[in-house]
């Protein structure tokens, strides 16, 4: 028997309807958790009220998306515990990530009734430029003579949460939702000695997770979307991550069919040939 | 509830266009390509001219005037583009480069050669302690390791007689790790692939169609 060709139109068609059916009817389909997850959780769960946590680094946006699962929900859990967020953007795309994740975690008071107050509880920054390394140095150094303005504009000197912060001795933890992990590792947690926590796309995982095995208890790491359902789970809210475990699920299943597919095909023309 | 906002309709169909790339190369790809390219390199040269305005306000204000230094070297590495004045750029970009190049080979000789040193032998320690499985897990990744190095020193090892046999067994067990490596960065960047895709399929169905 010859199977049909399968064109690689009817492929994307296939895995786009894959898609669709865990977008509109989410599943909920289980998910293993890792216990670094915990180990995440509960170190920001630890931090007294009040502490100051710093998110910073940079990347692309798109990419960063998936970062966003994992943030939204330590943003979600911080602003619970009380506890206060400085952004330190060193990409061009990164302050609007960061004023995205804020937003999506839906904690500002004014906009959404939450516990945060601009300039109080949570500032942001603008691009800082001078690449990576430098300004996570200079800002750990001192943060006055790195950033004068707010990403509004406003003096940070005028600011009421910029009053507490001046060096790296004013921050209890650092969180990198970008793939620009290894420079706040080399930096922040290797230099400083500041735990540096990065909710971080799969890909940068796979490169950089080695870090943690070098520096235990001061580099964390969860895994992409798979991570971002984790804390989800913990902080007890059903966003982005969940949606994309679902879609993940269908479209493993479906590689997989077309791999088996493929094989087939493959060793039913083999034998073709020999006849 | 389907959106009214017609910045979601731009985004929608900004999406289904580059969706459309699954059907093959067609225009209204290219102008959503072009659209978006264009869109980063507007959004990042806005960025620079705001930036300007932000790290030099204690400048205007009057409260560093030391500021000036950074602000003419800046305006010199512009040169660099000129290339009958690019001379003009060099001491802002050699400042730049050394700086840079100061502070990042001293963090990076003790994160990523002593740090990962450090990591091996703590993994090292680990095949030890632990379930069977978590011990089998240390075990492959110490031989990987080691033979994925030793996959990079083979100008040094003997290629020649048993010693020489031994290396290449060793050399290609590292070669093979490196392509299991590949293969796992391939599969994370297909599974970020996966994800970014079901956020940009998720958004249509959620805030442009409303629904779900």
């Amino acid at each position: 028997m010859r199977l049909p060709e399968l064109k690689s139109e009817y492929i994307w068609a296939v895995m786009m309807i894959f898609f669709l059916i865990p977008a509109i009817h989410p599943i909920g389909l289980p998910f293993p958790m890792d216990p670094v997850t915990y180990e995440v959780y509960n170190i920001i769960e630890s931090l007294p009220e009040g502490s100051i946590v710093v998110m910073g680094g940079g990347g692309v946006f798109a990419f960063d998306l998936e970062s966003s699962a994992g943030m939204i929900a330590m943003i979600k859990q911080m602003a619970r515990k009380g506890l206060r967020l400085v952004t330190c953007p060193v990409w061009t795309e990164a302050p609007q990530f960061h004023k995205y994740v804020i937003d999506a975690a839906r904690v500002d008071k004014d906009k959404y009734g939450g516990p945060w107050e601009y300039g109080v509880d949570y500032v942001l920054l603008p691009y800082m430029p001078g690449g990576d390394m430098v300004v996570f140095d200079s800002f750990l150094k001192d943060v006055h003579a790195t950033v004068s303005v707010d990403l509004a504009g406003t003096p940070i000197d005028e600011l009421p949460l910029m009053q507490d912060l001046h060096d790296y001795h004013d921050i209890a933890l650092w969180i990198c939702p970008h793939w620009g992990f290894v420079s706040v590792i080399r930096i922040v947690a290797a230099q400083y000695g500041i735990t540096c926590i990065s909710p971080a796309q799969s890909t940068a995982y796979a490169f950089f997770s080695p870090f943690m095995e070098a520096y235990p208890g001061k580099v964390y790491m969860l895994n992409g979307y798979v991570g971002g359902a984790q804390y989800e789970a913990l902080v007890g809210i059903k966003g982005l991550g969940h949606k994309v475990m679902d879609s993940y699920a269908f479209a493993s299943t479906l590689i997989v069919l077309f791999i088996v597919l493929g094989n087939i095909t493959m060793l039913s023309r083999m034998g073709g040939e020999e006849e | 509830m389907i959106s009214t906002d017609p910045w979601v309709w731009l985004s929608a169909l900004l999406t289904l266009a580059i969706f459309s790339m699954l059907l093959g190369d067609n225009k209204f790809f290219r102008w959503a390509e072009a659209t978006y390219t264009a869109t980063v390199i507007g959004h990042s040269v806005v960025t620079g001219l705001l930036t300007l305005k932000d790290r030099f306000y204690p400048l205007y204000t009057g409260q560093k005037p030391i500021l000036i230094i950074p602000l003419i070297l800046g305006i010199t590495s512009l040169f660099v583009v000129w290339r009958r004045y690019a001379w003009v750029s060099t001491v802002a970009m050699a400042l730049m480069i050394g700086v840079g190049t100061g502070i990042s080979i001293r963090t990076l000789m003790a994160t990523d050669v002593v740090g990962n040193v450090r990591a091996v032998i703590s993994e090292t320690a680990k095949v030890l302690e632990g379930s069977p499985a978590t011990r089998l897990g240390y075990f492959i990744r110490i031989v990987f390791t080691i033979c994925a190095l030793l996959y990079f020193l083979f100008i040094l090892v003997p290629k020649e007689g048993p010693g020489g046999k031994f290396f290449n067994y060793i050399a290609t067990i590292g070669k093979y790790a490196l392509i299991v490596y590949m293969g796992i960065a391939i599969g994370n960047t297909i599974q970020q692939f996966v994800g970014t895709a079901t956020v940009a399929i998720d958004r249509l169905i959620s805030t442009w169609l409303g629904l779900s």
